[in-house]
């Protein structure tokens, strides 16, 4: 009658399956009766969620079924534990070499991991990163045909997106200062290249932290300036900084409106100081910089948000429209587009002029990834083999245990034990090097990486991924070859294979081909940066340094010029506009007998210029001291007579604007380099006469006493300065600093190849010893037969050859196609020739045949006897 | 060990368990819990208690008497043993013993 009425079965059967035997009786008995009752006082769907609420009582250890498995189980796995510890006793060369192994794949899959997930992390701390977006330009040159990207833009762009295009919400602009700026307080005085004018919405556009001030009005007023917190804290000390008047850009006045937490190093935008950009206005701001506030001068950088929902590519459709109506002139130069503010870190890799930022690099990081799986790929095949060749070892054991009823899969197990365990050790000691040494970690990798980066969630996971995936995917392969002996044939003391020699020889051929393809990139990439490095610049780069005389100094370089070469090693100075390595500047100008504008570089140089570089003429004359007239002659460069077809230069006439006057070229000089080798080619320059314009000062020291002529430098200096330190550089040392990207892709490539031949190196240690025993009885017959050392060796080493011949065959064509596109990205590149292939096939043949002779001579001279009387 | 002594709930239970006799299973001890004492307990926690007089040796268990309302079910009941009896005699002694040294207080 109320059987209809059942409480819910699955209930009970879940009840069941993990209740103990002789509880369960009475348990389902009290909660049927309890919920029979429960039916007729409350109802059968109350009843109904009672029962489960009290069934649910019952899912406790207390209840549990006790598993009768569990005790001998552990006993089990105690044993393996203690099989397994044995085996590494004996076997410690093995356990060293699987440990290696591991060791380094996690602690470079670790690193790589870590590493790349800073780079993604760059600018996301911005609450509407997702719709904003910064503003870059395709600039398309038609004459030559070529184009470039750049970040610059010029100051009208942004605010007049925002007046003809309703999706746009808001803009910022700001404008990196060129070069070193000082902030002066009293008597300190602190120089910094992290120096912005910015929009007065600046600190509202972007979500950086205020600490005093407020950031919706602070940059409005003209000379406001906003600090860090350093920077206040450097100039001020203990005293309240706001409202207080620094000495800044140009001498003039700045008043501190406010200050702002330290820029996270996990931004793109490096600052720690920042003017009102209404301090350059014109008729409003002191400074007055029309080239900030008009459409053709380019060097502001603008960032736009827009609506939520509107489409960029949309919008980016309407801007050359913009560009025609704004200027027409150079509407079919510039294409202006969107990068989303949160990829934009990463995808400046193309982008060849900006100012002020941090740029990330997608093909560096490619490049970091891709080797580490490399290397785990490396590691993780190594580990195979080597547990493999230990067959021969683990036979026994594995009888005994099948003897003794073992099922197979318990013997993974105990194999699989064996992986979890290496590899947690190996994870263990990786975390120890990682912590130890990671301020020579970030050296090298020339980031600053906090350790607590290391312990996020998601790389603890990474670690323990690993661990799993290697006791999984290559701690199986071997358990399953190793537990497979027959007990029957291990009985007939016949060898185990220990899986099929082909197999094992592919394995290490492709770790083969993973290191020879990396020690070819490493050689190509060392003779890459060493010829950016050495390759002749067309000037005397040695002992040239420059100095900044952009300041208060620039009206006395002539004191500075005749004090300075009273010092014997100070062999001449000259004091000009530009400088080797101080920056440049481009224009365009009409060449006699063409009305297309060419694009030229354009240096301002004094008749001392040519001398102190070393710079020799090809025709023509140089600029003579003192003459007038020379003012309005030009000398060109090689290029420029190149690029114009020219013969005979002299005499030739140009324009700077298409009716201005002309001027006569008076010589051509050789080309020298000014810029980056990786980046640009020598362009067609133009040098004229400008020795009112005074802002670098390029001095020639000779060999001896470099500390004496420096002091010498700095002492002239401090007579003459009052408030602006000096500041000068080697322009050889510019010239270096310029392949910061190669050398630290050419450090990571070598550490990679040094690592992965070093596996390489583990993987055939280990299967070495295997052949070697596996054929230990033949060599012996061999030998008593006469065989001679070197014909057993060769017996050995000659499969071993095969393999590293093969890899190499395979690896020539595509790390010749990989390193020819990289080495086409550069503007200046060495060819391709034969000797890094060859050199990478002689070091790993030698390194393998070392490790080979090395193990054969310990079995080859073993007393024959010794193996054979136990047949 | 830590499990020879009494636990407010396992006294109380063991008291019920004492009391109830020859029917002390789950459901009539919680039963009557719920009605001497006014205190509800769930069934699971009754049986969790009864195990652990059990394995202290207090009570021992038997099944007996299937009836139709427990599905064909018997019960599991539970009868206390000698140590049993003498844990609760050693409670109550102790508790008096400590009465008879509160002197007279009076709370106003």
């Amino acid at each position: 009658m109320k059987q209809q009425k059942s409480p819910p079965q699955w209930m009970n059967s879940l009840l069941e399956k993990f209740c103990d035997d002789r509880l369960f009786e009475g348990i389902a008995g009290d909660l049927l009766e309890d919920f029979l009752v429960d039916v007729e006082v409350n109802g059968y769907r109350r009843a109904k969620w009672n029962y489960i609420f009290q069934s649910i009582g019952f899912l406790r250890l207390i209840f549990k079924k006790k598993t009768k498995l569990m005790t001998p189980m552990r006993s089990i796995w105690l044993n393996y534990l203690s099989t397994t510890l044995r085996s590494v006793k004996k076997n410690k060369a093995y356990f060293a070499i699987n440990l290696l192994g591991l060791i380094l794949a996690i602690t470079c899959g670790w690193f790589a991991l870590v590493y790349i997930q800073d780079e993604f992390n760059f600018d996301q701390i911005h609450s509407d990163k997702d719709r904003t977006y910064r503003l870059y330009k395709r600039n398309y040159n038609p004459n030559e045909n070529k184009d470039h990207l750049t970040y610059e833009t010029s100051g009208m762009m942004a605010p007049t997106m925002l007046e003809e295009f309703p999706e746009v919400e808001s803009f910022t602009r700001f404008c990196p200062w060129f070069e070193d700026a000082i902030l002066s307080f009293e008597e300190t005085n602190i120089q910094t290249e992290h120096f912005y004018f910015a929009d007065s919405n600046f600190f509202e556009f972007f979500d950086y932290e205020i600490l005093a001030g407020n950031p919706r009005s602070f940059l409005t007023a003209p000379s406001s300036i906003v600090l860090s917190e350093s920077m206040a804290k450097s100039l001020f000390g203990a005293e309240d900084p706001m409202g207080k008047v620094v000495i800044g850009l140009h001498d003039l006045n700045y008043t501190v409106t406010g200050i702002f937490k330290d820029v996270n190093r996990l931004s793109s935008m490096e600052f720690d100081a920042v003017v009102s950009w209404s301090t350059t206005v014109p008729n409003t701001g002191p400074l007055g910089y029309t080239w900030m506030n008009n459409w053709l001068a380019q060097g502001i950088f603008s960032y736009v948000k827009l609506n939520a929902g509107s489409d960029p590519n949309a919008l980016v459709e309407k801007l050359p429209a913009m560009m025609e109506r704004h200027l027409p002139e150079r509407a079919d130069q510039y294409f202006l587009r969107l990068v989303a503010l949160d990829d934009m870190y990463l995808s400046s890799d193309e982008i060849k002029y900006s100012r002020g930022t941090r740029n990330g690099s997608k093909t560096f990081i490619a490049v970091l990834g891709f080797s580490a799986l490399l290397i785990l790929i490396i590691a993780g095949l190594n580990y195979i083999n080597i547990t493999l060749s230990k067959a021969t070892q683990t036979m026994k054991e594995v009888g005994v245990r099948k003897v003794l009823g073992s099922t197979r899969k318990q013997l993974m197990n105990r194999f699989i034990l064996e992986t979890v365990l290496s590899s947690s050790i190996a994870a263990v000691i990786s975390v120890a090097i990682i912590t130890s040494f990671l301020p020579t970690i970030n050296l090298l990798s020339g980031k600053e990486l906090p350790l607590t980066a290391f312990l996020q969630p998601s790389s603890i996971a990474f670690i323990l991924g690993f661990i799993l995936l290697i006791s999984l995917i290559v701690g199986i392969y071997p358990a399953w070859i190793l537990s497979a002996p027959q007990v029957s044939t291990i009985i007939k003391g016949s060898l185990p294979k220990g899986g099929s020699n082909k197999l094992k020889k592919s394995l290490l051929g492709i770790q083969y081909a993973i290191s020879i393809l990396l020690i070819i990139c490493t050689l190509f990439i060392t003779r890459q940066v060493r010829y950016l490095e050495n390759k002749p610049l067309g000037f005397d780069r040695e002992q040239v340094l420059v100095i900044d005389v952009n300041n208060e100094v620039g009206d006395d370089t002539d004191v500075l010029e005749a004090e300075l070469l009273k010092h014997p090693n100070i062999l001449d100075v000259t004091t000009s506009r530009s400088a080797i390595g101080a920056g440049s500047y481009s224009t365009t100008i009409y060449p006699q007998g063409s009305s297309d504008e060419m694009t030229v570089r354009i240096f301002g140089v004094d008749p001392g210029f040519f001398d102190v570089y070393g710079i020799s003429t090809n025709q023509g004359r140089t600029f003579l001291r003192g003459s007038i007239a020379d003012s309005a002659n030009m000398i060109v460069n090689k290029a420029f007579i190149d690029h114009l077809g020219w013969e005979d230069a002299i005499g030739n006439k140009m324009r700077f604007s298409a009716d201005g006057d002309q001027f006569g070229i008076i010589g051509v000089v050789d080309d020298f380099h000014y810029s980056s080798l990786s980046e640009n080619q020598i362009e067609p320059m133009v040098l004229y006469l400008n020795p009112t314009v005074k802002w670098n000062t390029s001095v020639k020291i000779g060999a001896q006493d470099l500390k004496g002529t420096i002091e010498h430098i700095e002492d002239t200096w401090n007579q003459l300065a009052t408030r602006t330190p000096l500041n000068f550089f080697f322009v050889d040392t510019w010239f270096n600093e310029l392949y910061k990207k190669e050398r630290q892709l050419f450090k990571i490539a070598t550490l990679y190849a040094v690592i992965s031949i070093l596996l390489c190196a583990l993987g055939l240690y280990g299967l070495t010893r295997l052949q070697l025993q596996q054929r230990m009885k033949e060599i012996s017959i061999r030998k008593v037969l006469g065989a001679s050392l070197y014909s057993i060796i060769s017996m050995i080493s000659k499969q071993f050859v095969l393999i590293i011949v093969l890899s190499l065959g395979v690896m020539i064509p595509v790390s010749y196609y990989l390193m020819d596109s990289w080495l086409d990205s550069f503007a200046y590149r060495i060819s391709i020739d034969f000797l890094p292939f060859i050199m990478a096939g002689v070091i790993s043949l030698i390194a393998s045949l070392t490790i080979i002779v090395v193990l054969s001579m310990k079995t080859v001279n073993t007393n024959p006897a010794n193996i054979l009387r136990t047949e | 060990m830590k499990g020879t002594n009494l636990g407010e709930l396992e006294e109380l239970i063991l008291l019920t368990v004492t009391m109830l006799y020859d029917n002390a299973y789950a459901i009539a001890i919680r039963d009557e819990v719920k009605e001497k004492c006014n205190r509800s307990i769930t069934i699971s926690t009754v049986h969790a208690a009864l195990i652990r007089l059990e394995k202290k040796g207090y009570v021992d268990s038997r099944y007996d008497g299937s009836t139709p309302e427990r599905g064909g079910r018997r019960k599991h009941l539970f009868s206390i043993t000698k140590s049993g009896y003498n844990a609760l005699v050693q409670a109550k002694e102790q508790r008096e013993f400590l009465w008879q040294h509160i002197p007279a207080i009076s709370f106003d």
